[in-house]
């Protein structure tokens, strides 16, 4: 497979203010044409490097490429990227139309070029017709198309949108997602979105990467991240989760809460300290006998789809489980979990460790063999 | 208290105007002075509208108060420009505050400071010093009114406009300035009224036969005030009413062709 030139790179970009390191030292690298999302609560440098790739901010050290050039020093006005701000940022003292044939106009077009362009653009994000109204008369998702149509209209080689669903109700947002993933598949332009919203995250992108203090903590696809989070940070940040401290044994056995369990990891120490991870929605309440785990229901709460029970075990660790039938507060029950739900998670990895360790056991295999063991069982207890 | 307060409001515009409707009043008077009321009679505006010299009077002080306010409203404002990207606090609190002491300083301090630069410089007193000393009495006015909009306005529109790819000179002649222009507007009008009102700087600086109307009248009421002078009262406050409505109802104007959505909805 032949390599393509990504059409942005960082290569150990650093930035500071003052004291504060905002970036340490961060590379990445993004392949035209897919919808990549930096997620992480504030501070933790997603908004600085949508400014470091616009040109609204300059790497303290570093190197960053666009289609394989350095452009460190390139002027924001003329990068070929465009921004769609969080608040909109439209231009008060101009109508849609003008807003949206700013960047064209500087470019010179020809006005009948321009106002095909407009008519497009304003087509693409459901605004026909609107080019008169001012901007005052705009509803806020209506003022958040505009400034999709705005930066559209300029044909960025990548679109870089700064939180920009965050001051939109619930169902618009959900529908502006769909609507922008639509918009970038059919340009297909390069997007780099930027969000705290894991949801988001995870419903929009081809690729997250997920940030905290400045520093990449992991990337890759939406499944791989949820399903294998690399630390306590992003499995945290990241839905929903239960973090309790473990042991791993061996490979593929694990003990947590005072008992051993299987589970499909490997590549640790023998009796190296973890931390296991397990998702709500992987749980299950079951009568005690039954359960792998014993925990007491503390508290309960309705949430429309689900309900949300938190239960604690005797080591009291504080476990979330989410079930589609209530439980009885103060209960003692079983918990229940299936040996592929367990992930676990080595303290301070790194992430080209993690991903080594990763391919260098095949989790399938892992699973058949449990798997087959499991037939075993059942088979000879059928005999006894 | 509640029914104090109309009583009040009454009381305070009748005391605040009264001067003024007495001295509009006494324009009408047949006779030469506010002592009795002898008839009604146009005979001061008669005499207003033969009085060439005052009539000059009144043209020289609005070219001067239209030409200092547009010179200052233009320094004004490239100054408040220079004061909002200065980024350290500290020396922004000191550009403002130099600013502001000149806004407060006595009017005598400044028109006698100007007469001691001018005849130093030997400038002959006359238009050019009297246009001088009101352009500099009326940037910081225009200072203090564009600012805060300068720092209303939201930063990232300056991005958004670099963003899309204008250089310096573009997103200011095409987004700044347009975002403040209300400011500079207001800027230009409060120089105006500084500079029509003008008494204590004008009386320092001119001289060579030149005069505005502050002036003039001053050295008029010395040797008794003429009937003719509340003539010429009567037709600047009328003026000065006739802008203010006029005021009132463009910005109603405005204000309808903003929010023609809400407008509907009160429908």
């Amino acid at each position: 497979m032949v390599e393509e030139t990504p059409i942005l790179e960082f290569s150990q970009v650093a930035l500071s203010f003052g004291d504060a390191e905002v970036l340490k030292k961060i590379d990445l690298a993004l392949e035209a044409g897919k919808f990549y999302t930096l997620l992480g609560p504030s501070g933790s440098g997603k908004s600085t490097i949508l400014k470091l790739i616009s040109g609204q901010l300059q790497a303290d050290s570093g190197k960053i490429y666009f289609e394989g050039k350095v452009i460190n020093d390139v002027p924001a006005e003329k990068r070929r990227v465009n921004t769609v701000f969080q608040n909109y940022s439209l231009f008060p003292n101009m109508n849609v139309y003008d807003n949206v044939a700013f960047g064209p106009r500087l470019k010179k077009l020809p006005e009948g070029e321009i106002k095909e362009k407009v008519k497009e653009m304003l087509a693409l994000v459901k605004l026909a017709g609107f080019e008169k109204r001012e901007i005052t008369e705009l509803s806020g998702g209506q003022q958040q198309r505009v400034a999709i149509a705005r930066a559209l209209a300029n044909d960025p080689e990548v679109l870089l949108l700064d939180e920009p669903l965050s001051a939109l109700d619930y169902k618009l947002r959900k529908d502006m997602q769909q609507e922008l993933r639509n918009i970038q598949k059919r340009l297909g332009i390069t997007f780099v979105f930027v969000t705290h919203d894991q949801e988001e995250a995870l419903a929009m992108s081809d690729w997250i990467f997920v940030m905290n203090d400045g520093l990449i903590q992991q990337n890759g696809t939406p499944e791989d991240i949820y399903d294998e989070p690399i630390n306590h940070f992003v499995a945290d940040f990241i839905g929903e989760t239960n973090i309790v401290p473990g042991i791993m044994k061996e490979d593929y056995l694990v003990h947590f809460v005072g008992k051993d369990f299987e589970n499909v990891d490997a590549g640790m120490r023998p009796n190296e300290q973890v931390e296991v991870v397990l998702r709500p929605e992987d749980l299950d309440l079951t009568d005690i006998d039954n359960g792998k785990l014993v925990v007491t229901i503390k508290d309960q709460s309705f949430r429309g789809d689900y309900y949300e029970i938190v239960a604690v075990d005797d080591d009291l660790n504080s476990w979330q489980v989410q079930a589609t039938n209530p439980a009885t507060i103060g209960a003692r029950v079983g918990l229940t979990f299936d040996p592929e739900d367990i992930h676990i998670m080595r303290y301070n990895e790194s992430e080209a460790a993690f991903d080594a360790r990763l391919e260098s056991y095949d989790e399938e295999e892992a699973e058949a063999a449990l798997q087959a063991a499991r037939d075993d069982q059942d088979g000879s207890g059928g005999h006894d | 208290m509640k029914k104090l307060r109309t009583p009040y409001l009454v009381l305070m515009f009748i005391i605040l105007y009264l001067p003024i409707i007495y001295l509009v009043v006494y324009s009408f008077n047949s006779g030469t002075t506010m002592q009795g009321f002898a008839g009604f009679s146009f005979k001061h505006y008669n005499e207003l509208w033969e009085d060439t010299r005052l009539i000059d009077i009144v043209f020289q002080t609005g070219i001067v108060a239209l030409l200092s306010s547009l010179l200052a409203t233009i320094i004004g404002t490239l100054g408040a420009l220079a004061i909002f990207r200065v980024h350290r606090r500290a020396v922004k609190g000191a550009l403002l505050s130099l600013n502001n002491v000149l806004l407060v300083s006595p009017d005598v301090i400044i028109g006698a400071a100007f007469l001691i630069l001018f005849t130093t410089l030997k400038l002959s007193l006359g238009f050019v010093t009297v246009l001088l000393a009101h352009v500099a009495f009326s940037i910081p006015i225009v200072v203090l009114m564009v600012l805060p909009r300068l720092q209303e306005m939201n930063p990232d529109l300056i991005l958004a406009a670099q963003d899309l790819g204008a250089r310096p000179t573009q997103v200011l002649g095409q987004v700044t300035i347009p975002v403040i222009t209300p400011g500079i507007i207001a800027g230009f009008f409060m120089a105006l009224t500084y500079s029509l009102d003008d008494f204590a700087v004008t009386f320092f600086v001119t001289g060579n036969g030149f005069s505005t109307l502050a002036v003039e009248i001053y050295s008029r009421a010395r040797q008794g005030v003429s009937l003719e002078i509340n003539a010429l009262s009567a037709l600047i406050f009328l003026f000065s009413l006739l802008i203010a409505v006029g005021y009132y109802f463009i910005n109603q104007l405005n204000r309808r062709q903003k929010a023609p959505e809400l407008r509907e909805k009160v429908k």
